[in-house]
């Protein structure tokens, strides 16, 4: 289970990065007040426009960092004092945390495996599950360099998940995926909601959250705008569709918006 | 041990460049084959250019010569290395410009001008009026010309000026105060390895830092670049074992590096010095090392590996990328090959063992020692303290720095 309570993270900007944002301000407010619960056996969605916060609540999640304010517990861990037993606890698959293109899939899920203190055995049995399930084998022996953008990400998502974590957090694990991975991707992770794990998830695609989420969280400009399953949030939002329903709150949130180009200040 | 997650990443690292031919070829076989060619060629060449102006036989034009240095010409053998051509002073003066313009081109070698009076002004001479000159036309840039000016003082004039006050004088003797008897006394060893304490500590200090740059700045700030550490970050794995098992790989790799490199260079140097003789004594045949000095060598080799790798990690983990890193580590070069070349120029004076302290520096000065087997035991503890504690202050910086989100993700 993850539960965030009131969650803010406040980034320090340099000058040049006042500069790029063409702002006086020294602090960047990423994620204002956020607070969800994600409980096990449902995938709970996390949506929201580029810059909104998706991936810094992810990261605040995944430990890599520290909220400035509120609190974090996965599993019953606090993020910030046990680290460690969170990390064990979590996979995290995104765009920016690579694989090492010099070794091979075969190669590194044997290295992470034993870095979640694994045993031969256990690693050999999970990859045999998973280098079917994600159709590896073909290409298991060749470095990651020479795979294609799909075989990579196939090959990231087995590997986050070799030690069987019971959370799984997803930043836009379908990004720039061909249709056929993406649908491998999407059903495995409905596989792992059956198996009662924590599954968090951030898309830009609404009709891919409609289809796989149980709960969605929609947050615009670091806040938590409305909580709910779809039908909830189609219902409070008078709208017939999850992508109409996502645009109406935007607006709300933006009143400056005209059509397509944002003024907003991030 | 073997389940440790500083060994499993140190592992991982290793297997990095041992599991690729490629890594293998273009760390450690190319640069060793490279030093072994470039200084097989320099050898090779400075011999050929060595022989070459041996057996160059030289152009020389004598003005106004007279017997008595004809003779001493004949005599001395002078004129198996040179094409003598003696002139009178009309030709001379027919000539002058020519013979000038020769030197400058490289066509003439040597002019030695006499004056025409010149015996009978120096059987003359009386006390006070001006002593006769006797002038040398050479151009100091070319080789030919040089060696020609060499082989003349040497061989002609020196005999010639004796045969001249003998005839002065009547007997040389009067000449002469006194003699020197000169008896060197010396311990063959620090002679032997004179030039190998010079340059042993400078390659020694220079060629790990170099190892060091070249592994530790991928190692680190490549892997943040590519967003590969990230998913070691994720793991359960402590920050201090993900820095440990990074800078023990590092130092291995670098260690290794310097080892093929030591190698390459016994080979490389003989080769040099076989085809010269000028560069044939001196090498690293003539260093010899007892079992402790082979462990302080070691010791002082690893704690220096240990520093290197703290510095090098530490401006790898601070820099945004490879060429951040890269343009950060450089100026430390060239502090590390200014500490090396300090050592080199510091001979016969007694160094304070506070200043084996100081590190790099210190260690080079130890290795120094080492060589020529003068290294004290609180020199060589104050080298290896004073190195190992900046190593772990660099150990520490870089373990806090992997905790700190800012410098891992530019937060």
């Amino acid at each position: 289970m993850i539960q965030i309570e009131n969650l803010v993270k406040i980034y320090k900007l340099n000058k040049r990065k006042m500069r790029e944002l063409k702002t006086d301000s020294t602090t960047k407010i990423a994620v204002n007040g956020v607070s969800l619960t994600a409980v096990p056996g449902q995938i709970y969605g996390l949506l929201g426009p580029n810059g909104a916060g998706k991936t810094t609540t992810l990261r605040c999640v995944a430990t890599l960092l520290k909220p400035t304010e509120g609190k974090i517990t996965v599993c019953d861990h606090d993020t910030v004092k046990e680290g460690e037993a969170v990390r064990e606890s979590i996979c995290f698959l995104t765009n920016e945390i690579k694989l090492d293109e010099h070794f091979t899939a075969d190669y590194l899920f044997d290295f992470f495996g034993k870095l979640h203190g694994m045993s031969e055995e256990e690693i050999k049995a999970r990859k045999d599950e998973l280098f079917t399930v994600f159709g590896i084998n073909d290409f298991k022996t060749k470095k990651i360099e020479e795979l294609s953008t799909g075989m990579k990400q196939k090959a990231s998502i087995a590997v986050s998940l070799c030690h069987d974590p019971k959370v799984v957090i997803f930043d836009e694990p379908t990004s720039g995926l061909d249709i056929v991975t993406a649908r491998v991707v999407l059903d495995y992770l409905k596989v792992l909601r059956e198996r009662g794990k924590t599954i968090i998830v951030s898309t830009h695609i609404m009709s891919e959250a409609e289809k796989l989420c149980d709960r969605v969280g929609i947050i615009i400009n670091g806040k938590k705008v409305i909580e709910g399953t779809i039908p909830e949030i189609l219902e409070a939002t008078h709208m017939p569709d999850l992508e109409d329903a996502f645009f109406e709150l935007f607006k709300e949130n933006n009143p400056n918006y005209e059509g397509g180009v944002s003024n907003e200040k991030q | 041990m073997k389940n440790s997650k500083a060994f499993i990443i140190m592992k991982k690292e290793l297997f990095r460049v041992f599991g690729d031919k490629k890594m293998i070829m273009s760390l450690y076989i190319m640069p060793a084959i490279i030093v072994i060619i470039v200084y097989g060629l320099m050898g090779k060449m400075i011999g050929a250019m060595e022989s070459d102006i041996e057996e160059h036989v030289a152009t020389v034009t004598v003005v106004n010569g007279t017997d008595d240095l004809k003779a001493i010409m004949d005599s001395s053998g002078y004129k198996e290395t040179a094409d003598v051509t003696f002139l009178t002073e009309d030709e001379y003066r027919a000539q002058k410009d020519e013979l000038e313009n020769g030197i400058l081109e490289g066509d003439n070698d040597l002019v030695i001008y006499l004056d025409p009076d010149f015996e009978s002004k120096v059987k003359d001479y009386e006390n006070g009026s001006a002593v006769p000159e006797l002038d040398v036309f050479y151009n100091g840039t070319e080789e030919y010309s040089s060696q020609a000016y060499y082989n003349f003082s040497s061989a002609v004039e020196a005999g010639y000026q004796s045969k001249l006050l003998a005839d002065r004088f009547g007997n040389l003797g009067y000449l002469t105060a006194f003699t020197e008897n000169v008896k060197e006394i010396y311990k063959e060893e620090k002679a032997n390895t004179q030039f190998m304490s010079m340059m042993l500590p400078y390659l020694i200090v220079m060629m790990l830092f170099a190892g060091v740059m070249s592994i530790g700045v991928d190692a680190i700030a490549g892997e943040k670049e590519r967003g590969t550490l990230s998913s070691m970050l994720i793991t359960p794995a402590k920050r201090r074992d993900i820095v440990l098992g990074k800078l023990v790989s590092m130092a291995i790799l670098a260690s290794i590096s310097a080892v093929v490199y030591c190698i390459a260079m016994v080979i490389a140097i003989p080769l040099m010095g076989m085809d010269s003789a000028g560069l044939s004594s001196g090498g690293f045949g003539a260093v010899s090392f007892g079992f402790v000095q082979i462990i302080e060598l070691f010791l002082n080799m690893l704690v220096l590996v240990y520093l290197y790798v703290g510095i090098v990690g530490l401006l790898a983990v601070l820099a945004k990328d490879t060429k951040a890193a890269s343009s950060m580590i450089s100026p430390v070069y060239i502090v590390v090959i200014l500490f090396g070349i300090m050592t080199m120029f510091s001979f016969g004076r007694e160094i304070p063992f506070y200043r084996y302290m100081i590190p790099i520096y210190g260690n080079a000065l130890a290795i120094k020692d080492l060589v020529s087997n003068e290294l004290q035991f609180i020199n060589f503890i104050s080298s290896i303290a004073g190195t190992l504690v900046l190593g772990i202050a660099f150990t520490v910086a870089i373990t806090r720095a992997f905790e700190s989100e800012k410098i891992m993700f530019n937060a």
